[in-house]
């Protein structure tokens, strides 16, 4: 088990580190540095040669790329995110809360969508090919074909401006306690799951109809064991590997609609941060944030395999 | 409505288990029905021993879960009774059933690993049954399981009950599942193919055990199988199916010796009969073409670090030489390494490049490294004969390609050459432009032959080609062979577990075990009189339904064939 | 394929997939209005001459809304194809070839499954600004990974099958084994993969469109006019609701399509897709 746990967070942060390296040359090297990639083309063509020279060297762009290189990576090793190009603000300030917050939404979101979508897919599973599984499967279907954006803007435009219940977008602010903030966000939560239980009831379906057609299901069916022990005892544990894989996949996904539902309801998040920095090309708030996500999805991903491996003792060797 | 049949129905002792007329339907995805168990009636006295014969596809797995009331999902009972005790199973509700299931009758599945649940303890899983269905408490289960256990055969119980399926070896899950199943002492148990997992030694271990079982209990036995020789072994009456109809029933005794259906011989002939001489002939003894020496294999396993740590071995200091025009034959269970030798010396694998020297001079390890002529000498036809040609091809394109390769043909000559080489196999020129799902078994293997033959080997490497095939397409199919073989003057490397497929073919013949060459020699000399146990194992599983046939009845002792 | 249409849920998918790409290519020609043009008569409510009113700056909504899915689709399925074809070579080279190509191309899998697309993309944007090209590369390399993932595991029980052996042993080279005889029995795969890719591309483009990271204005796109009616979700529900309609439609008859398509050809659609 610990061997296990040591061979994937290495390879892990093999993941991480050529993800660092891809980002880096993604936006400083083959489009040109990060000052050019902040200015515009005009910018570029009217600046005189010696304030472009200047500036890089403020910025420590006239050293070559692969010192750069070796300096972001250290950078990153200490925690050390760089500043932004314009304010000179450091990277790592900017982006801590707007992150907390994501994160809380996203964590809110799993918790609440996993028993959900195994609830329904279980009832799906019970009645495989009758009216109940085709009506999940077609709610499914339908709830992960509709973007979260469109998926929230219903929410408000039902929730909030036919049957004014809750507030069409948060005024929470970035600092606010995590309690305050998620109370204020209902429908925002309500999105990322609605997208979430489509995703993962689907695939968990499948799953458990795979396991409930397993041979030892069927010789627990024939030693007359009943049915709600083989479902809860044996078949169960087993779908949740499946499920757990999907989990982990899906992570990633959550992340691209947590950004898109927190600029749906502005809720003050890295989403905001992250448009704000793209248009403004920030390159290194940009950078930090890709790195913060991928590190979550990453652990997240660690921990779905520690769960495999609780469940399968077929993985542990 | 089935009384008229009862009376039918005479036996010395009231039978415990009468089907009578039973049919079982599937209904496709598509709304057809396909009948697999036909208008099936027999009786089964308390502790006979029944045996159910049959290929796959016969319906034989099928009628065996209807024992127990159960059919899958997507099929259904559609008339007749099966009557357990004098209850119609047919009739009972599925609580009902799922009463008397486990207690009354029990099930021994086919597939031990898969048919565990993967993530529980083989000991827990004992011991639900035992609590649930046997009554026991919690205490008295476990002291049951470790008693059960013990019973099995299975070492150290105390240990071994903590363990899960897929720590056990096969023999070790076949007895769990055994255990589970005899668990509350059932009147009726059935056994879908209890050997087929499992390799000689252990298979005799297990049918030692089932005999030991059937002796100590009241209750009446099924075995399903496909392997005949498991029916002489253990049961006293046989019922073989086809198609889901019986075609064929009675005493063991009677049924083997005198096999009114030429299905039933077709399963029996599928049994090694060593007292008929062996057809096999000895050619002229050529030069030598391969030469193997102290050949021996690991696989790499893939590591993190990739320092490439090696496995076990599954090849150790293999030898044998083989002349021109010769054929080889190569016997050993799964995993005796027999695939690999051949692997290897068709290029596949990439052995040790001086181990096999090819006409005289080394032969580098992979195909690709060899050279274009030495690729055309040899060459390979597989284990199963639809995935050896290209679903999204024309079998003529497969056969066309080496003549095109090696040969340097146009496509119109070769398509000419194909033909005829399709014609020297019995087939139609006419099934060139067919895909491969459109031909049958046989065919599509007489297909890999001829692209094998396409290039004019001098060595042929033959890896299990029957082994997917019934028993009567088997003989058609070496027989082609073997006259092509003979007309080419290719030398042959015939690599099976089918003995029979050795003695019919093979003059010379190697018996391996765990990557090591046990025994080699004449075949009619190591199959008559085999010097190593292994080998006496080995023959001894492969001819009791031939000596079942001659009256001679199973486990009387008689070690030796004849 | 007509196995597939035999399926309600999947022909209504074809339906729908058939009738958005018809309006597409035939804006030009069968919308009232040019889509750019500002009509002096803002925030008209729907009516007889503006059949869904105009947006704040005047110009027609529903011409914009026959013009608002050209280039997202342009987009979802030049990346869906770029997706398959790079996906397939690469997946079934790397299932060909095995070893240390094999474990680089696997790598650069996981490494998109860790960043979530949308930040994939904006690492793109970033870079290299903001422009269809760009958008057609990013999102297509993005659904690639998912391809070479798919490709490659069926790659690799493809190089067990004795055609395959049998050609390796003839010495044929990897590019005939991987076009001759790998491609083909994946072909299957790639068209749900096909539809797959491009369905989720075409929710990524429409999700970058709508935060102001994809398509940008003053095209006409569906994403784009979503945000830009939000805050008159009150006021002008149309404006805002007949795009989201249009984008939902035509994703689902892409996904049902798909699912159709996997199921006539006894593939498993939930499976492949997602990611």
């Amino acid at each position: 088990m610990i061997a296990l746990i040591l061979r994937r967070g290495a390879l892990s942060l093999v993941t991480l580190f050529l993800l660092a390296s891809f980002i880096f040359f993604a936006t400083e090297v083959l489009p040109g540095d990060a000052l050019d990639v902040s200015l515009s083309a005009d910018e570029i063509a009217n600046m005189p040669a010696e304030v472009m020279a200047r500036r890089k060297a403020e910025l420590g762009l006239d050293r070559p790329i692969l010192e750069r290189y070796w300096g972001f990576l250290g950078g990153l090793l200490r925690f050390d995110l760089g500043r932004t190009i314009i304010t000179r603000a450091p990277v790592g300030e900017i982006i801590a809360m707007p992150l907390r917050n994501s994160v809380a939404l996203a964590g809110v979101t799993l918790l609440l969508a996993l028993p959900v979508a195994l609830a329904i897919a279980m009832a799906a599973a019970q009645a495989k090919g009758r009216a109940v599984d085709n009506a999940v499967s077609g709610a499914a279907i339908i709830g992960y074909s509709i973007p979260e954006f469109v998926t929230g803007l219903l929410l408000i435009a039902v929730f909030a401006v036919w049957w004014p219940l809750f507030p069409a977008t948060i005024t929470a602010s970035t600092n606010d306690p995590l309690g305050v903030l998620l109370a204020a966000a209902p429908l925002a939560i309500a999105t990322t799951i609605i997208g979430s239980v489509a995703y993962l009831g689907r695939i968990l379906r499948v799953g458990l109809i795979e396991v409930m057609a397993a041979d030892f299901v069927e010789r627990l069916h024939l030693s007359g064991i009943p049915r709600w022990r083989i479902i809860w005892l044996h078949a169960l544990p087993a779908a949740m590997i499946p499920g757990l894989s999907a989990a982990a996949l899906y992570a990633a996904s959550l992340v691209s609609g947590v950004v898109v539902v927190e600029m749906v309801f502005a809720y003050p998040g890295i989403g905001a941060e992250l448009v704000r920095a793209v248009t403004r090309r920030e390159v290194h708030v940009v950078q930090a944030i890709a790195l913060a996500a991928a590190i979550c999805v990453v652990l997240f991903n660690l921990l779905a395999d520690l769960g495999i491996a609780a469940l399968d003792p077929r993985t542990r060797r | 409505m089935h009384w008229g049949w009862m009376r039918r129905g005479v036996a010395v002792a009231e039978p415990v288990l009468q089907v009578r007329a039973l049919c079982i339907e599937w209904r496709g995805a598509d709304g057809r029905t396909n009948r697999v168990v036909d208008g099936v009636s027999f009786d089964l006295a308390p502790g006979a021993t029944l045996g159910i014969a049959g290929e796959s596809g016969s319906g034989k797995s099928t009628l065996a879960r209807a024992l127990l009331g159960h059919c899958r999902p997507g099929s259904a009972i559609t008339s007749g009774s099966i009557r357990l005790d004098g209850e119609n199973l047919a009739s009972l509700s599925e609580p009902e059933l799922a009463r008397r299931r486990g207690r009354v009758m029990a099930m021994v599945p086919q597939n031990p690993l898969a048919s565990l649940t993967f993530h529980m303890p083989v000991g827990r899983q004992l011991e639900e049954v035992l609590r649930l269905r046997a009554g026991l408490s919690a205490k008295a289960a476990g002291l049951r399981a470790l008693e059960l256990f013990g019973q099995m055969g299975l070492p150290e119980p105390e240990r071994l009950v903590r363990r899960y399926p897929h720590q056990l070896s096969g023999g070790q899950r076949q007895r769990v599942v055994l255990a589970c199943a005899i668990a509350c002492d059932p009147a009726l148990l059935v056994l879908d193919e209890p050997t087929t997992a499992l390799d000689k030694t252990t298979e005799a271990q297990v049918l030692d055990l089932i005999r030991r079982l059937r002796m100590a209990r009241q209750g009446a036995m099924v075995i399903v199988t496909h392997d005949l020789n498991v029916v002489a072994d253990i049961c006293d009456q046989v019922l073989v199916m086809q198609h889901g109809r019986i075609i064929e029933q009675g005493a063991v005794g009677t049924v083997f010796s005198a096999p009114r259906e030429a299905y039933t011989r077709g399963l029996l002939g599928a049994a090694l009969r060593v007292e008929e001489a062996s057809r096999a002939t000895h050619a002229a003894p050529g030069p030598t073409l391969l030469e193997v020496k102290g050949l021996s294999f690991r696989y790499a396993r893939p590591s993190l670090l990739r320092r490439n740590p090696l496995g076990p071995p599954i090849l150790d200091g293999v030898g044998l030489s083989l002349a021109r025009g010769e054929v080889l034959g190569v016997i050993g269970e799964s995993g005796s390494g027999k695939t690999t030798l051949g692997g290897i010396i068709a290029g596949l694998l990439g052995g040790e490049a001086t181990a096999v020297r090819f006409d005289g001079r080394p032969l580098p390890g992979l195909a690709a490294q060899r050279t274009r002529e030495q690729r055309r000498r040899i060459q390979m036809v597989f284990q199963d004969p639809l995935s050896s040609l290209n679903p999204r091809r024309r079998v003529g394109d497969a056969v066309m390609r080496p003549l095109q390769l090696f040969r340097g043909l146009e496509r119109r000559e070769a398509a000419r050459c194909a033909a005829s080489l399709f014609e020297e196999l019995g087939l139609e020129a006419a099934l060139l432009s067919r895909f491969p799902r459109q031909l049958s078994g046989g065919q599509q293997q007489r297909v890999a032959i001829a692209r094998a033959f396409a290039a004019e080997p001098d060595l042929l490497i033959c890896d299990e080609i029957t082994s997917a095939l019934d028993a009567s397409v088997q003989a058609q199919l070496l027989d082609h062979l073997a006259m092509m073989q003979r007309r080419q003057g290719t030398a042959m490397l015939l690599i099976t577990h089918d003995l029979a497929v050795v003695w019919r073919m093979a003059p010379r013949v190697l018996v391996m075990q765990g990557g090591r060459i046990l025994e080699a020699g004449a075949t009619e000399a190591i199959f008559r009189n085999p010097q190593n146990p292994y080998t006496a194992a080995l023959l001894g599983a492969a001819s009791r339904a031939a000596r079942a046939g001659q009256g001679v009845l199973a486990g009387t002792g008689d070690k030796k064939p004849l | 394929m007509r196995a597939a249409l035999r399926r309600p849920a999947a022909l209504l998918g074809g339906l729908l997939v058939v009738v958005h790409l018809v309006v597409a290519i035939a804006a030009p020609w069968i919308a009232p209005f040019a889509p750019t043009s500002l009509l002096d008569a803002p925030l008209e409510p729907p009516g007889a001459t503006y059949w869904l009113g105009t947006d704040d700056l005047g110009r027609d909504a529903f011409s914009r809304l026959l013009w608002g899915g050209r280039v997202a689709m342009l987009v979802a399925f030049a990346a869906g194809a770029v997706a398959v074809l790079g996906g397939a070579l690469l997946g079934l080279a790397a299932a060909y070839r095995r070893g240390g190509f094999d474990d680089v191309v696997m790598r650069l899998v996981e490494m998109k499954l860790a960043v979530p697309t949308i930040l994939f993309v904006a690492i793109f944007v970033t870079g290299f600004g903001q422009s269809v090209p760009v958008l057609i590369v990013a999102v297509g390399i993005i659904q690639m990974m998912g391809v070479v993932r798919t490709s490659r595991a069926a790659g690799i029980v493809l190089m067990e099958q004795g055609y395959v052996r049998a050609a390796q042993l003839n010495g044929e080279s990897g590019l005939i084994i991987i076009l001759r005889e790998l491609l083909p029995n994946v072909a299957d795969l790639l068209a749900v993969e096909f539809a797959l890719r491009a369905s989720s591309a075409l929710l990524l483009v429409s999700a970058l469109s709508f935060l102001g990271l994809g398509i940008s204005p003053p095209t006409p796109d569906w994403g784009l006019m979503v945000e830009d009616g939000m805050a008159l979700l009150e006021s002008e529900p149309a404006l805002v609701l007949a795009p989201a309609l249009c984008i939902s439609t035509l994703v689902l008859g892409m996904n049902l399509a798909a699912e159709g398509l996997a199921d006539a050809l006894g593939l498993d659609a939930a499976r492949g897709g997602g990611g």
